[in-house]
C-alpha cells in the first residue's frame, strides 16, 4: 500500500526471505519463457537468438531500474507508484492501466499456454484438434483462480519456492545435456546465415521476445513483503535477472544449434532442424519447451514425463499472479486516487478485495473470448484473415502482452530519471551504474545514462509492436484511451487536478515507507539529508 | 556451512560453464563473427552471475 493510504490500514507481514523473493520473482519472470520461445522461433527464425539478445539487453537495464526503485520505495504500487511520484498523476495512472492490461493479459495467456503444455500428455486438449474443449478448460482455470482468489487461497511462498527451485534445476539438466550432447556451433552459425528473417519479421519477432522478460513487477511486489528490502532486493534481484537472461539467451542459442535426438521429418519425409517446427503451428508454438527438453538426447526420455507437468504449474503459478497482482495494483491505484475507491472495497467475509479480483477476472475472460474466437468459429476467423494478417489466439494475447509491458516499462524508466532529479535526497543503497553528476533546482544530482539507454530500447519494441502486430496496435491503443477517458470522468467528479497531481507531503511518507519497511538506518539518512538540503537553502534565502 | 560450500561449488559451475562457452565461441569466430555475439553474451552473462553469487557468499562467511 502506498505510505499515503490510512495508517488504521492493516500492513502487510515482512516475512519474505531472500529466497523466497528470489522464487517470487523467479515464479513470475522465469514461465515467461514457456511462452516466449516457441512465438519468437516461429517468427525471428535464424535470428532468434539476436531477437533474445536485443530484448535481454533491454531487460537488463529495466530491471535494474526496478532493483533501484524498489529497493528505494519498497510499495507494492510497483510501476505505477514509481511513475506517479516521479512524473505525476496522469502519467502514474497511464503506467498502472498498462501494468493492469499486462496482469489480465497474464491470467488468460498463462492458463492458455498452461492447457498447451497439459496438451503434450493429454492429446485431447490440443487447441487446433478440439477448440471448444480447450476454451473450456481455459475458462475453467481462469474462473477457477478468480474464485480461489477471492475467498483468498493463495500458492504460499514455500510452494512458489519449491516449484522454482524444481524449474531451475529441471532448465539447467535440459541445457546441460542439450549443450553437452546435442549442440552444434556450425550448425547455430548456418541457421543464421541461411535462415535469416527479413526486417519485418525480425521487428516482429524481437517484440515478441520482450514477452520472455516480463513480471518485474514482482520486485516491487516482493519489496513490500521483504524485512530490510534495501539490502535484500539488491541481492536476490541482480541474481533473477541474469538468471533469466542465462535462460533465454541457452534456450535460443540451443534451439538454433541444436541437432534433435530422434529425427524430425514434414509431411512429405524432408528432414527439418527443430526451430523449424514452430513457423506456422500455434499449437506447437505454446509448448515449446517440452518439445526442446523431449528432443534432448538420454535426458529427454524422462524430461518428456515431466517438463509438461511443470511446465502447466509454473505457467499456472503465473496466472495466478495476474489475478492477484491486478487486483493488488488496483488496490494501489485506488489509494491513490487514480481509481474509483470502489476497487479498494474488502469482502466482509473473505477479506479479500472481491470487486477488483471479479472486475479484472471478467476483463481476463473477455480477452479469451477474441483470443479463441477464431479457432471456436470459423466465420471469425476469416475476418481475421482478412483484417489482422491471420493473426491466432495465442498472437493477439502476446500482442497485448507486449504493448502493455512495453508501455508501461517505458514510463518507469522516465520515472526513475524524473525521481533522480526530482527526489536526490532519498537514500539509495543500489544504484543502477553509469551516472553523470549534475545540479538540478540547487541540488545535486545524478543523472542515470542506462535508463536512457533503456528507454530508447523499450521504446523501439513499443514501435515495432505498433507497427508489426495488427491486433496490438488496435486493441492496445484502444485500452489506453478507454482507460485515460474513464480517468477524466472520474478525476472530474472527484473534482480533482485533471491533468495535474493531488498535493501530496512526499517527504513525510518517504519517511514512514522506510519506518515500515525497518530501514531505520536510511530512514535516519533521509531525515538528516532533508534538514541538510533545508538548512543550506535557508542560508541561501538569508 | 556446508550448505555455503555447495552453493560456492554451483556459484563456480556456472563461471566453468560460461568460460566453456566462450572458448566454443571464439573457436567458431572466423565462421560466424556477428553470429556468435548472443553466445558470447551467454558466456559473459553465466560468468557474471558465478562472480555474483561468490561474492554473496563471501559476504555472509564475513559476517560469520
Amino acid at each position: 500500500m502506498p505510505a499515503d493510504s490510512k495508517s488504521s490500514q492493516p500492513e502487510l507481514r515482512r516475512s519474505v526471505t531472500p529466497w523466497g523473493s528470489f522464487s517470487w520473482g523467479y515464479s513470475d519472470v522465469g514461465a515467461d519463457i514457456f511462452v516466449g520461445l516457441g512465438l519468437v522461433l516461429a517468427w525471428a527464425a535464424g535470428a532468434s537468438n539476436v531477437a533474445f539478445l536485443f530484448a535481454g539487453v533491454v531487460y537488463v537495464c529495466i530491471g535494474l531500474a526496478y532493483t533501484e526503485l524498489a529497493a528505494t520505495y519498497p510499495v507494492a504500487g510497483g510501476g505505477q507508484y514509481f511513475v506517479m511520484r516521479g512524473l505525476g498523476d496522469i502519467f502514474g495512472f497511464i503506467a498502472g492501466w498498462a501494468v493492469l492490461l499486462d496482469f489480465t493479459i497474464d491470467v488468460t495467456l498463462f492458463a492458455w499456454t498452461s492447457v498447451d503444455y497439459s496438451s503434450q500428455l493429454l492429446p485431447a486438449l490440443v487447441n487446433s484438434v478440439h477448440p471448444w474443449l480447450h476454451f473450456g478448460v481455459v475458462l475453467g482455470l481462469v474462473i477457477g483462480l478468480c474464485l480461489l482468489n477471492v475467498i483468498g487461497v493463495r500458492e504460499s511462498t514455500t510452494f512458489n519456492g519449491v516449484v522454482s527451485a524444481l524449474d531451475v534445476i529441471s532448465e539447467t539438466c535440459i541445457l546441460c545435456f542439450g549443450f553437452l550432447f546435442a549442440f552444434r556451433p556450425q550448425l547455430l552459425i548456418h541457421t543464421m546465415q541461411t535462415h535469416w528473417p527479413s526486417p519485418y519479421e525480425l521487428m516482429l519477432g524481437t517484440s515478441l521476445a520482450i514477452i520472455s522478460f516480463v513480471g518485474l513487477e514482482s520486485i516491487s511486489q516482493a519489496a513490500q513483503e521483504t524485512q530490510r528490502p534495501a539490502s535484500i532486493i539488491p541481492r536476490t534481484s541482480v541474481s533473477l535477472i541474469l538468471t533469466i537472461l542465462i535462460f533465454a539467451l541457452a534456450y535460443s542459442n540451443l534451439a538454433l544449434g541444436f541437432q534433435p535426438w530422434h529425427p524430425i521429418t514434414d509431411a512429405a519425409g524432408h528432414h527439418l532442424q527443430f526451430w523449424q517446427i514452430f513457423p506456422n503451428n500455434p499449437d506447437n508454438q505454446g509448448k515449446a519447451v517440452a518439445l526442446l527438453a523431449a528432443q534432448v538426447p538420454y535426458y529427454g526420455a524422462f524430461a518428456a514425463l515431466y517438463v509438461p507437468v511443470l511446465g502447466a504449474i509454473l505457467l499456472l503459478i503465473s496466472s495466478n499472479s495476474g489475478v492477484f497482482g491486478s487486483s493488488r495494483i488496483a488496490y494501489a491505484m485506488s489509494t491513490s486516487n487514480l481509481l474509483p475507491s470502489i476497487f479498494q472495497r474488502v469482502h466482509r467475509k473473505f477479506r479479500t478485495p472481491m470487486i477488483s479480483i471479479v472486475f479484472f477476472s471478467i476483463i481476463a475472460v473477455i480477452e479469451l473470448l477474441f483470443a479463441a474466437a477464431p479457432a471456436l468459429f470459423p466465420a471469425v476467423s476469416s475476418l481475421y484473415t482478412r483484417f489482422f494478417h491471420g493473426e491466432n489466439g495465442l498472437d493477439f494475447l502476446a500482442d497485448l502482452y507486449a504493448f502493455g509491458a512495453a508501455t508501461s516499462y517505458s514510463f518507469v524508466f522516465l520515472g526513475l530519471i524524473g525521481l533522480r532529479l526530482t527526489d536526490p535526497l532519498s537514500p539509495r543503497k543500489f544504484k543502477i551504474p553509469l551516472n553523470v553528476p549534475m545540479r538540478f533546482r540547487g541540488e545535486r544530482v545524478e543523472f542515470p545514462i542506462v535508463a536512457v539507454i533503456g528507454f530508447i530500447g523499450i521504446f523501439s519494441i513499443l514501435m515495432f509492436t505498433l507497427f508489426t502486430h495488427p491486433l496490438g496496435r488496435i486493441f492496445g491503443p484502444s485500452w489506453l484511451l478507454l482507460g485515460l477517458l474513464f480517468y477524466l470522468v472520474y478525476r472530474r467528479y472527484r473534482r480533482l487536478p485533471i491533468l495535474g497531481s493531488q498535493p501530496r507531503n512526499w517527504r513525510t511518507a518517504q519517511t514512514e515507507i522506510l519506518r515500515r519497511a525497518g530501514e531505520l538506518e536510511l530512514m535516519d539518512e533521509y531525515v538528516a539529508n532533508v534538514k541538510a538540503s533545508d538548512a543550506l537553502r535557508a542560508g541561501q534565502g538569508t | 556451512m556446508a550448505w555455503l560450500f555447495v552453493r560456492g561449488l554451483l556459484a563456480v559451475a556456472i563461471i566453468v560453464c560460461g568460460l566453456v562457452i566462450l572458448v566454443r565461441m571464439a573457436e567458431a569466430l572466423p565462421q560466424g563473427r556477428f553470429a556468435v555475439l548472443p553466445g558470447i553474451v551467454l558466456g559473459g552473462a553465466m560468468i557474471a552471475l558465478g562472480v555474483h553469487r561468490l561474492s554473496l557468499i563471501a559476504r555472509v562467511r564475513g559476517m560469520m
